[in-house]
């Protein structure tokens, strides 16, 4: 599998994400030659311990994280981030869980967007939204280069590719920029050699920089 | 869901069900050498105790691990009407680190055991599945390496089959009449019925013997 980086949007300080932001993205990739390819969409579902007799959450994981990705539409991935674990299993392992009834599904958040191509690269960009909400919750890009897979070897030309983009991006004055936050996958056990394995601790990654920049804004406001 | 019966058959009789079962099939048998963990939830974890089962795949050049729910069996009159047991069953294969997964989740050994044996898949009314194996327990933790039969000289014989709420009686059917050909060797309950080997093992099995095996029905 080929080699992906999967950015999020960091707002200014003091600012919040909104669909002209997203819409200004995605006029952007179209203007540096972006092809319109098709739409995407990944899923990520909170679960969370059901406990008896309110006893130490310690002992378990506070939640952990159900993903699935379009690139690998039969699999599902799961990952306790704060013990380094992910997971590759099929779809059925939903049902699994379901049966055990000792996790419960909480909040599930939906990434969806479009799809383009540009030259070896392929660019998707969508928003992040609540399942059953059109609620804006934040916007992520996944930049994936076809011709090489291993992290180290790709770095060079990602960040070359990810300098032009922000370049081209800067000249919309918008009010954040993408950050680009690289997961310590060997902690994870995972190899140089890129695998869906990788963009589920990505995901996981981006998720908590969603949600830390979401209780900055809160606290602003309060 | 699936279809399950259950038996049991005396070891120098196994050679005999396999002529039986070869000329039944009439597909080759494979191998079998699986790992299972028998995992529960910790006292406070979820609404109720739950048991999940992983299973490794010993037999393949790099182990392969599945995680597999067994649910409650299906009650009622009609339940009580066919000869097998139908309960919900879920699969799913999953990377290696499954087991380092569930501790994290509050998951604790229960038991382990080595199943070694053989497997014959085919497709007979419904895709059934026949594996006679012996049962084993490791004298250390994981150590499969040292395993020792739990019944010795006798195995376990397990004939199971995937259904849905829509064919399961079609299905049950199909295993049902399965079982009756290997009536002379063993009989074939539900799982916790236990009936025992069958007194015509042994003449049965000579006879098996004697002509070779290999009829096709």
């Amino acid at each position: 599998m080929t080699i992906k980086w999967v950015l999020h949007w960091q707002p200014n300080a003091g600012t919040t994400v909104n669909s002209q932001i997203l819409n200004e993205v995605s006029q952007c990739v179209e203007s540096i030659n972006g092809v319109k390819e098709g739409r995407w969409k990944a899923t990520l579902t909170f679960y969370k311990p059901i406990v008896r007799d309110q006893a130490p959450t310690t002992e378990f994981p506070r939640e952990f994280l159900g993903i699935s990705l379009p690139e690998q539409p039969n699999k599902y991935y799961f990952v306790i981030r704060g013990q380094k674990i992910v997971l590759e299993a099929e779809q059925t392992i939903q049902t699994i869980m379901e049966k055990l009834q000792s996790y419960k599904t909480r909040v599930a958040l939906n990434f969806e967007g479009f799809q383009y191509q540009l030259g070896d690269f392929q660019l998707r960009v969508g928003k992040v939204v609540p399942m059953h909400s059109e609620n804006l919750r934040g916007i992520v890009m996944e930049m994936e280069y076809l011709p090489i897979s291993s992290l180290d070897k790709s770095r060079q030309i990602m960040e070359e590719f990810f300098d032009i983009w922000q370049e081209a991006l800067s000249k919309r004055s918008l009010p954040g920029h993408f950050m680009h936050t690289e997961p310590n996958f060997a902690e994870f056990g995972l190899p140089d050699n890129y695998t869906s394995q990788h963009t589920a601790v990505q995901y996981t990654t981006i998720m908590a920089q969603v949600i830390a920049t979401a209780q900055a804004v809160q606290a602003v406001r309060n | 869901m699936e279809c399950v019966v259950q038996g049991i058959i005396e070891t120098p009789h196994v050679e005999a069900l396999e002529i039986l079962l070869q000329g039944l099939c009439g597909v080759h048998k494979e191998r079998l050498r699986i790992h299972e963990l028998c995992l529960k939830s910790a006292p406070n974890l979820g609404v109720v105790a739950s048991e999940v089962r992983l299973l490794c795949d010993l037999e393949q050049p790099e182990p392969t691990w599945t995680v597999r729910h067994v649910g409650g069996a299906m009650r009622g009159a009609g339940a009580e009407q066919i000869s097998v047991l139908v309960r919900t069953m879920v699969e799913s294969k999953v990377s290696k680190n499954v087991l380092r997964l569930f501790y994290a989740l509050g998951y604790k050994l229960d038991y382990e055991q080595l199943r070694v044996g053989f497997a014959f898949h085919f497709q007979r009314g419904a895709q059934i599945t026949v594996t006679v194996s012996s049962i084993n327990k490791m004298l250390k933790m994981h150590a499969t390496d040292e395993a020792m039969p739990v019944t010795p000289g006798i195995q376990l014989v397990e004939v199971t089959a995937p259904a849905s709420s829509e064919n399961y009686t079609e299905v049950a059917a199909s295993v049902s009449s399965f079982c009756e050909y290997l009536a002379p060797l063993l009989h074939l309950s539900k799982p916790g019925v236990s009936t025992g080997v069958v007194p015509t093992a042994a003449a049965a099995a000579a006879s098996l013997m004697s002509e070779g095996g290999g009829t096709t029905l």
